[in-house]
């Protein structure tokens, strides 16, 4: 159905609702600190994808979300890599504290 | 039809806003200044305790955010950026609050020595730079920024939170405090983006219009999607709130953080998260007065009408609405072809004055009266659109309402067994922070019918936060204190602290009988605005949700009465442990002075209710029309 | 674009298809992976695919910025993290089998109800035929920049869009942000950089260094220094690191 339609916008959400759910995942289970973080970006990304879909004119001509959606997209892949800088600063310094990148490790402080 | 504006006109309307916003924004443009100027001090000289640069800007910052205009009348609502953000007496209350916290803040960790000379320009920028997040949360009108401004603020307290470095559970801190940030900040993206795909807009106020339109007509499809999206933005903003099942940050975080740490994420970052709750929970449920605009089929009869100058027939004018409201959807889909001349940078606000010109037939004499008819028209379809967004506000009223009754619970049960005083504050700020939250549910349930119980129940919220500042910076500056005497934040090591340090324990358990709300400390007060509104809320609509909140909130109290008390019993009562008190040293005159002069208000608020009362009641006059 | 439009109709199903299912299955390959190496190199190769679905879906700029701020930049640094850290025990991983059960259910669901959301708007649904000359229509880095400093020239030919309405400048963000950046690039270097002592990770060492911070600011208080030596280092590390030392 896909192949012979035209593509909307819910195929392009449904690749970002994976994306978010795979990193999602990737952040519940992974051990290594580095996966967890890989993981925030997938989320992100998922969410961004999202964006862009509401906001595509090519997709959606009668959309009104318009260039809106373009410009948050991009102020969210800025946030996100400024995100990224400090928690792999945050991560480094766990490594230099305990010798380790396994989040398991981290459970001195038992809430 | 002809596009009404050109790009000069863009430009021209630009500059008019910048410079208008510029001058209500000049709280945060202190911040960044003072931001750039820690860095550039440094590079000057090394010998400048950079301390004396932070108090500065934190008082410049106080005075320019001018809560002084909230005696002298109520401030206007009016939107900054092209519409980004939103200027009223919330935004200047709560700005006023961080403030002022900030000053307080900043000579509190002067006194407790954490952070140290050498890291005081990085640490002071970290506090500047949250704090920046934390005004942009009060003010936030668009999705945009208040994503943006979650991530302001929450970054930067990440690192906050392992201040000290080289320690293994401040390290361990900021780790589970990063990466449990980072995703609920993605949780909240996500739910942000659905419902920006939904209303096809990020504004606030256009969203909420046009959820008015969508929300009759939705499909199961697109209700599940609403309900989604709400529920993932209340992860994000329940995370920074720490609200119960996204606590689990907060005991762990402050156990690994510093005090001084703490006192920052308890009080500055609940109340700017409370601000923002608010502001989204009243964007996304009514419709604010100046963003409703007559659609044109009414302004050309009502032109006729004016141009005949026949007061009688404003009559059939409202009769004609009230016709509309039923075909309600019409109504919303004749707004577009309204003469919207300003839609990009002009304030909404001048809607108001601007349309009788727009109009440019009304005559000057009958000015007044089509003003008013102008205003009656737009009220009634404010209600119109209010009413289709009943579903949005009992949705979002129940959702907070069940969040604040877990919370608060959860909060005041798992206190119970601590046995180290931060871990123990930190279940009550989460207890404390569904008090709080309590507040909401009886403005959602009464916002759009009942004006009053709306703006009493947004104002008991306030008068909460202020009376929070107080008590939670007093008690993490008291724990911080004792630490560098005693050297232990166990409650065990605490025993018969009387004996050696009697200031500090009476002033503790003052705060700790206000922080349980008992009769006459301002704990009390603050419990009582918001339980008396709940109350009244109850009254008005007999919503059993209310009730149900009125009995935990009582029930609450009542628990948490006895882990504060065991607390100070252990002090007054317990035998002195003689390890700790070890050539006791007296209490420095300057831990001393500030105390005491922190804890005041916790005593003798109740003297100037009355104008904490007042203050807070102009903070929201103008945030609910 | 056009021309293969031209020629073949069903280049945007083709193209939709092939970034998806890289996106996808590289994303399922930074899940499924063991190897933190590996899955940095698949986390590219899906970041770089949701980049051309931004191409396709008429966000070129986006997609440009996706490619050099994420795949050029963000990733350098998480790359850079793993080179950092990897040792030998670091770089394979395995999950926990209880970790992996109770994760596919929820994650399941929780993708269930996302998609039945992705699917649920009649409006999202429903296919649009796009013209060519719509196509042509949609170059937007010129009105993105423009955003970016508070015009919105889009709004130009529509001012009278109620929707219109929404739409705002970004320059305020644009330029808070950089603030932001400037805060979060003195929040890494303070974490990251390496303090006298910072390395320390027995408890003498990390001892001296709270007395350091705690010594120079309350010097008034001082008695005698043996005392504060003493007195200090137990205050500042009893409560919190007590329990590390067995």
């Amino acid at each position: 159905m896909l192949l012979i339609g035209t593509v909307s916008v819910s195929w392009y959400l449904a690749v970002g609702a994976v994306l978010f759910v795979l990193g999602a995942v990737c952040m519940a289970t992974k051990r290594n600190l580095l996966g967890v973080l890989m993981g925030v970006e997938l989320v992100l990304n998922g969410a961004n994808m999202n964006f862009i879909a509401f906001g595509s004119k090519v997709l959606r001509p009668e959309g009104s979300l318009g260039l809106d959606g373009q410009l948050i997209a991009l102020f969210v892949i800025v946030l996100a890599a400024a995100e990224a800088a400090v928690a792999l600063a945050i991560a480094l310094n766990f490594y230099n504290n305990h010798n380790t990148v396994d989040v398991d490790r981290a459970n001195e402080l038992n809430g | 039809m002809e596009p009404t504006t050109d790009f000069y006109q863009l430009i021209d309307a630009l500059k008019a806003d910048s410079a208008n916003s510029l001058g209500l924004f000049m709280p945060e443009v202190t911040l960044c200044v003072f931001i750039a100027l820690f860095l550039a001090v440094r590079l000057i000289t090394t010998k400048l305790d950079l301390f004396w640069v932070a108090l500065a800007g934190a008082v410049v910052g106080l005075i320019s955010s001018n809560p002084l205009q909230l005696c002298s009348g109520a401030v206007e609502s009016e939107e900054m950026f092209t519409g980004l953000l939103v200027h009223d007496g919330l935004t200047v209350a709560v700005r006023s609050i961080l403030m002022l916290f900030l000053v307080l803040f900043l000579i509190f960790t002067k006194i407790s020595g954490v952070p140290d000379k050498e890291d005081g320009a990085d640490v002071y920028s970290l506090i500047f730079g949250s704090t920046l997040g934390m005004c942009l949360m009060t003010s936030a009108n668009h999705l945009l920024i208040v994503f943006l401004a979650i991530e302001m603020a929450g970054v930067p307290s990440y690192v906050l939170a392992g201040l000290i470095k080289g320690r293994k559970r401040g390290s361990e801190a900021a780790l589970k405090y990063a990466i449990y940030g980072a995703g609920a900040a993605g949780v909240m993206l996500y739910g942000i983006s659905l419902l920006v795909g939904l209303a096809g807009t990020a504004h606030l106020p256009t969203m909420a219009l046009q959820l008015a339109e969508i929300i009759p007509a939705a499909g199961l499809g697109e209700q599940a999607v609403l309900c989604l999206a709400a529920v993932m933005i209340a992860v994000g903003i329940a995370f920074k709130l720490s609200a119960v099942p996204f606590h689990f940050w907060a005991p762990d975080v402050f156990h690994g953080a510093c005090a001084e740490v703490n006192a920052f994420l308890s009080v500055a970052s609940k109340a700017a998260a409370l601000a923002l709750l608010l502001r989204l929970a009243v964007g996304l449920g009514s419709v604010p007065l100046n963003e409703v605009e007559i659609p044109q089929i009414l302004e050309v009869q009502h032109e006729s009408i004016m141009s005949e100058a026949a007061p009688t027939q404003l009559v059939s004018l409202e009769d004609q609405v009230a016709d509309d409201k039923s075909a309600e959807p019409a109504v919303v889909e004749e707004t577009a072809d309204a003469p919207a001349n300003d839609t990009e940078a002009e304030p909404a606000a001048d809607d108001s004055d601007e349309e009788p010109v727009a109009e440019g037939a009304a005559e000057e004499t009958i000015d007044d009266e089509a003003q008013a008819a102008a205003l009656a028209t737009r009220l009634a379809i404010k209600q119109a659109h209010d009413e289709a967004l009943s579903p949005v506000r009992n949705f979002i009223g129940l959702l907070i309402a069940f969040f604040a009754v877990v919370t608060a619970t959860f909060g005041n049960l798992a206190a119970y067994g601590q046995t180290n005083i931060k871990r123990l504050l930190a279940y009550s700020t989460i207890a404390h922070a569904g008090y709080m939250m309590m507040s909401i549910a009886p403005l959602m349930m009464t916002l759009g019918t009942d004006h009053a119980g709306a703006e009493q129940a947004a104002s008991a919220l306030i008068q909460y936060i202020v009376v929070y500042v107080f008590l939670n910076l007093g008690a993490f500056s008291i724990i911080a204190f004792l630490r560098n005497y005693v050297g232990s934040e166990e409650i065990e090591d605490y025993s018969g602290m009387v004996k050696s340090r009697p200031s500090l324990v009476i002033c503790l358990a003052l705060i700790f009988f206000s922080l349980v709300g008992l009769p006459p400390l301002s704990g009390f007060l603050g419990k009582f605005a918001i339980f008396a509104s709940l109350a009244d809320g109850y009254s008005d609509t007999g919503s059993m949700a209310l009730l149900i909140l009125l009995l935990a909130g009582g029930i609450n109290t009542a628990i948490s009465l006895f882990y504060y008390l065991g607390v100070i019993k252990t002090m007054i009562m317990g035998e002195p442990n003689e390890e700790h008190h070890l050539g006791d040293r007296p209490v420095g005159d300057m831990e001393m002075t500030y105390v005491i002069l922190i804890t005041i208000p916790t005593v003798f608020l109740i003297v100037c209710w009355q104008w904490v009362a007042g203050f807070a009641d102009e903070a929201v006059k103008n945030f609910i029309s | 674009m056009d021309l293969i439009a031209v020629a073949w109709p069903y280049w945007h199903q083709f193209f939709f298809v092939l970034f998806a299912a890289t996106a996808i299955g590289f994303g399922f390959g930074v899940l499924l992976s063991k190897n933190v190496v590996r899955m940095a190199f698949y986390l590219v190769l899906s970041l770089g695919s949701t980049a051309g679905l931004f191409f396709l879906a008429g966000a070129e700029f986006v997609g440009a910025m996706q490619l050099m701020i994420y795949v050029g930049g963000t990733m350098v640094l998480l790359i850079f993290g793993v080179m950092l850290t990897a040792q030998k025990d670091f770089i394979n991983m395995d999950t926990h089998t209880q970790d992996w059960i109770l994760a596919t259910i929820v994650g399941g669901s929780l993708l269930m109800v996302l998609l039945f959301g992705a699917f649920g708007s009649e409006d999202w649904k429903t296919p649009q035929d796009i013209t060519d000359a719509e196509v042509q229509a949609t170059k937007e880095a010129t009105p993105l920049g423009l955003a970016l400093t508070g015009i919105r020239v889009d709004t130009l030919g529509e001012s009278t869009d109620a929707v219109a309405e929404g739409k705002s400048g970004y320059l305020m963000p644009f330029i808070i942000v950089s603030i932001h950046l400037l805060v979060v690039l003195i929040g890494a270097a303070y974490m990251a950089r390496t303090k006298k002592l910072s390395h320390a990770t027995d408890d003498k060492s990390s001892r001296a260094k709270l007395m350091l911070f705690k010594m120079e600011h309350e010097e008034e208080q001082l008695e005698e220094e043996q005392y504060v030596v003493t007195h200090r280092a137990k205050s500042a590390l009893n409560p919190l690191d007590s329990e590390n030392e067995d």
